[in-house]
C-alpha cells in the first residue's frame, strides 16, 4: 500500500490565537513575544512578517522595524489549549497523530481514501474543519514519507496545501533547495560547501561511503538519503514507549550555570526514584530548556551502556544543558526525562564487566525504602542548593 | 622537482597512503601526500598527525626536489591515467602529471613540503618479527568485537599482550568478548601491554599479502609496523583496558556441539525478521536440535531448527544475533561449541577442536 503522510504546521500560531481571542487585532500586525528590554519576538503575525519582522528576532529591532504593530506578552498556557483543540481535530482524521511540537503535527494518512478521499481531498477537509471550529489557518503538507511532507507543508504558507506524489520526491528535494532541506543547518551547508558542494544536485553525485568517509558515518548517510529524497527517519521513533520526566519553572530566570545544575541534580534523583519505583530502566536521557524568551530547545543522548544509577542522568543532563547555555542568556523551565524505558529491572543486553553506576543503584533503592519509612534521606549536595526554591512538577506519559 | 616511473608502481603506494591523510578537510596539509625525489629514489610520506605512513620505491630522478598534493585527487588522477612511463614535475605551485606518449595534462595545486608535520621516528633496534599469517589471523579474530562508542574510547581498539609462548589478542565492547592467544616460535621480548587502534590493524592487513613476515615495534605511545619497503605507525590509545581476565567463565557445564555453516546459514536466514536495533535472537538448547528464532514483530516471525550434540537440560538462550555471527564468520573448521551455565551468564562460543581462540558473549533478557 502507498504510505501517505501529513505534515500539519499551524502558520504564525501564537500570533493567530491572539488575534482569534481578539478580533480587533485581526488584520493588524501582531507581535508576540518577551516585551522586556531583552526580549526576542516568539512569533509574528504575517501581517508583521511585511515589515521584515521574524520570529527569534531581538524585540528591540522589531519595534524599530514595526513601531505600529500590537505587542503581546506570550500565554502559553491558552496555546496549548488551542492547540490541543487542533490535535483534537486531527485526530478525527488518522489513529497515528504524532505531535512534533507546539505546533506542529505529522498524521499517518496511509490507507484513509475510502474514509476521505484521495489525499488532497483529505486535506482540504482538514483545513476545512480547522477553520471552521477555530478560525485559525493550518497549513498541510502531504508526501510519501514524513521527510517529504515536512518540507511540503512549507511550499505555499500561509493556508498552504502542498503535495508530493510518489516518484516525485528527486524533483522536489531539487526545487526545495540544498538551503531548506530538512536537517541541514548553518554548520552543515558550510561543511558541503568546503568540498564545493552548494545544491542538491551536485551532493547526489557522490557516494555514500564517499560522503561518510568525508563527514562521518552518520552524517553522511543522513546527506546520502536526504539529497534523494529518501526521509532520514528523524521523527520515526517508537510513539508506544514510556517515559519519566520532571520539569520545574524557576520563579526568577535563572542565568547561572551551577544553580541550573543544581536543580539537574534535584531532578535526575526524582526521575531515578521514579523509575526504580515503577520498577522500569531508560535508555535515553533527555532535557528541556525553555529560555526567558519563551524559545523552548530539547536535547536528548543515549549513552551506550546502561543507565543504573540518578548520577548517570545527572551527568548527561549537565552536558546537555552546558552545550546549550549561552552567557546571558537565562533559562526559566529545564526538565530531566529518561526515555525509551523498558519494564523490568535488568537491561535487556547485560554487560560483561561490572559497573560501578549498578552498585550506586543498589544505594538509590535503599534511600527509596528508607524514605518510605518515613525517614527524611536527602543527597549532602543537594542540601546545599542555591537560589529560590522552584514548583516541580513530575509527569509520566505513556 | 621532476621524476618520471611506470603509473601503476606509484598508484598502488599512493592507494595506501590515502588511508593515512585526513578526509576531513581538504584544505589543510595533513590532507596531502608528501613527495621526495632523488637519487632515483622517490619517498612517498602521509600523515594525519595520529597515523603515519613512509615508503620508498625506484624512479628516474629528473630533477630532485620534494613538495605535497592533495592525496585523493592525486590518487584520482592516478587510477584513470594508461599504465605506461609517467612524467611528474612541479613548476611554481602546480604539479604537473602528464604520460609520455599521449596528450593528457593534470595540474595540481601544491602546498610547500616545509610546512608538512614531522613523521615520527621508529626506534632502530626494538623492532619484533612475526608471520603476516599469525598477526593477520589474531586481528581477524579480534577486530570486530571492539567498540565504537567514543565515550569509551579504551575499547575502541585492541589489546594487545605479551604472553609467556607469543602474543595474545582481545578486543571487546562491554557486552562480547573475543581472545586469541598466539603460540609463536621466534620468542618476543616483554613489552607493556597496549591498546592499538582498529583502523591501523586494518590498515595494516590492507598492506599486506599474508605471506612473508611483519616487523613490529612498540613504544609507550607508538606502535610502528615494518612491512617490505613501508614503514606504518600509530598513536597508541591511552587508558586502561577493562580486567578481561575476570569476565572467561570457568567450568561452563552446558556444553552444545553445533555444525558452523548450519548456524550461520540459520542465522543468515532467522536474522531477516529480527527486530534492527537490538538483534535480539532466541536459541532453544534441546537435546534434539537448537532451535534459532527471531521475536514476533510487525514483520512476522522466522524460526528453523538445526541438529545439535547437547546431553543437559533444555535451556533458552537470547542474544545479539551480530555477537554470534561475526565470530562464526571467521572460525575455521566444521563444528563449533556453544557453552553455557544459565541463561543469564556469559556464553563461551569456540572452534571444536579446540584452537587458540575463543569468544565471549553476554547473552540478552529472554523476556
Amino acid at each position: 500500500m502507498e504510505t501517505v503522510f501529513f505534515h500539519v504546521d499551524m502558520d504564525a500560531f501564537f500570533a493567530s490565537v491572539e488575534q482569534m481571542d481578539h478580533p480587533e487585532h485581526r488584520g493588524k500586525p501582531l507581535i508576540v513575544g518577551g516585551l522586556g528590554n531583552r526580549g526576542v519576538v516568539s512569533a509574528c503575525s504575517y501581517e508583521a512578517r511585511a515589515f521584515g519582522v521574524h520570529s527569534a528576532m531581538p524585540m528591540f529591532q522589531a519595534r524599530k522595524l514595526c513601531p505600529q504593530a500590537i505587542y503581546v506578552q506570550g500565554r502559553m498556557h491558552r496555546y496549548h489549549e488551542v492547540s490541543k483543540t487542533i490535535l483534537s481535530i486531527l485526530a478525527t482524521f488518522s489513529p497515528a497523530v504524532q505531535q512534533i511540537s507546539i505546533d506542529e503535527a505529522f498524521l499517518d494518512m496511509t490507507g484513509t481514501e475510502r474514509l476521505f478521499g484521495k489525499p488532497r481531498v483529505a486535506a482540504q477537509l482538514l483545513k476545512q474543519k480547522v477553520r471552521e471550529e477555530t478560525s485559525l489557518v493550518i497549513s498541510v503538507g502531504i508526501g510519501p514519507s514524513r521527510f517529504i511532507a515536512k518540507m511540503a507543508s512549507d511550499y505555499g504558507k500561509p493556508d498552504g496545501l502542498c503535495r508530493v506524489a510518489p516518484g516525485k520526491e528527486l524533483a522536489f528535494v531539487d526545487v526545495v533547495g540544498l538551503k531548506k532541506l530538512w536537517g541541514l543547518g548553518e554548520s552543515s551547508l558550510s561543511a558541503l560547501a568546503r568540498h564545493h558542494i552548494t545544491n542538491v544536485a551536485q551532493l547526489r553525485e557522490y557516494g555514500k561511503e564517499y560522503l561518510q568517509r568525508t563527514f562521518g558515518v552518520a552524517a553522511g548517510e543522513y546527506f546520502y538519503q536526504v539529497c534523494r529524497g529518501i526521509d532520514p527517519g528523524i521523527y520515526s521513533g517508537d510513539s508506544k514507549s514510556h517515559s519519566i520526566s520532571t520539569e520545574c519553572t524557576f520563579p526568577v530566570d535563572i542565568a547561572d550555570q551551577d544553580i541550573l545544575h543544581q536543580y539537574l541534580l534535584r531532578m535526575s534523583h526524582e526521575v531515578m526514584f521514579r523509575s526504580i519505583e515503577e520498577k522500569v530502566m531508560g535508555k535515553t536521557v533527555g532535557i528541556k530548556i525553555r529560555y526567558a524568551d519563551f524559545t523552548t530547545t530539547s536535547a536528548q543522548e543515549t549513552p551506550d551502556k546502561p543507565i543504573y544509577s540518578a548520577e548517570e542522568i545527572y551527568q548527561t543532563a549537565c552536558r546537555l544543558l552546558d552545550q546549550r547555555l549561552t552567557t546571558g542568556r537565562s533559562i526559566r523551565l529545564i526538565g530531566v526525562g529518561l526515555y525509551q524505558t523498558r519494564i523490568g529491572e535488568a537491561p535487556l543486553q547485560e554487560e560483561l564487566f561490572e559497573d560501578n553506576f549498578k552498585r550506586k543503584r543498589e544505594l538509590e533503592k535503599a534511600v527509596l525504602s528508607l524514605r518510605a519509612k518515613g525517614r527524611n534521606l536527602e543527597k549532602a549536595s543537594i542540601l546545599q542548593q542555591r537560589g529560590p526554591s522552584a514548583e516541580i512538577d513530575g509527569s509520566t506519559h505513556s | 622537482m621532476k621524476f618520471a616511473c611506470q603509473k601503476n608502481i606509484l598508484l598502488k603506494e599512493i592507494m595506501l597512503a590515502l588511508d593515512f591523510t585526513s578526509q576531513k578537510n581538504t584544505l589543510s596539509i595533513v590532507s596531502n601526500v608528501l613527495l621526495e625525489t632523488s637519487s632515483n629514489k622517490l619517498i612517498i610520506k602521509a600523515t594525519d598527525q595520529k597515523i603515519g605512513f613512509m615508503t620508498e620505491l625506484d624512479v628516474e630522478t629528473i630533477e630532485p626536489g620534494t613538495t605535497t598534493v592533495f592525496c585523493e585527487k592525486f590518487l584520482g588522477i592516478l587510477r584513470t591515467l594508461p599504465d605506461e612511463n609517467t612524467i611528474f614535475e612541479e613548476i611554481g605551485d602546480k604539479f604537473f602529471i602528464y604520460p609520455d606518449k599521449k596528450s593528457i595534462n593534470f595540474e595540481l595545486r601544491t602546498i610547500p613540503s616545509d610546512k608538512y608535520p614531522k613523521l615520527e621516528e621508529a626506534p632502530k633496534e626494538s623492532f619484533f618479527s612475526i608471520a603476516q599469517q599469525d598477526i593477520f589471523d589474531m586481528i581477524d579474530q579480534t577486530i570486530f568485537a571492539i567498540s565504537d562508542d567514543e565515550t569509551r574510547y579504551f575499547m575502541n581498539g585492541v589489546f594487545l599482550e605479551h604472553s609467556p609462548q607469543g602474543l595474545t589478542m582481545v578486543a571487546t565492547d562491554g557486552r562480547r568478548l573475543s581472545l586469541i592467544n598466539r603460540q609463536l616460535e621466534e620468542s618476543i621480548s616483554a613489552f607493556e601491554p597496549v591498546i592499538i587502534p582498529a583502523k591501523f590493524l586494518s590498515l595494516l592487513k590492507k598492506a599486506g599479502s599474508g605471506e612473508g613476515t611483519i616487523f613490529l615495534a612498540i613504544t609507550d605511545s607508538i606502535i610502528f609496523a615494518r612491512l617490505n619497503h613501508q614503514l606504518m605507525y600509530s598513536n597508541l590509545i591511552k587508558g586502561q583496558f577493562p580486567n578481561y581476565r575476570r569476565v572467561i567463565p570457568a567450568n561452563q557445564t552446558n556444553i552444545c556441539k553445533v555444525s558452523i555453516t548450519e548456524m550461520n546459514e540459520a542465522l543468515k536466514r532467522v536474522s531477516l525478521l529480527v527486530e534492527n536495533k537490538a538483534k535480539r535472537i532466541y536459541l532453544d538448547i534441546e537435546a534434539g536440535g537448537v532451535t534459532i528464532s527471531s521475536e514476533e514483530s510487525d514483520f512476522g516471525q522466522a524460526k528453523e531448527i538445526i541438529p545439535c550434540d547437547y546431553l543437559g537440560d533444555s535451556c533458552r538462550l537470547a542474544m545479539n544475533y551480530s555477537y554470534l555471527s561475526s565470530p562464526l564468520r571467521v572460525m575455521d573448521g566444521e563444528f563449533f561449541l556453544i557453552c553455557f551455565t544459565e541463561s543469564n551468564r556469559a556464553v563461551t562460543v569456540k572452534p571444536d577442536p579446540e584452537k587458540d581462540y575463543f569468544h565471549i558473549i553476554m547473552p540478552m533478557q529472554v523476556d
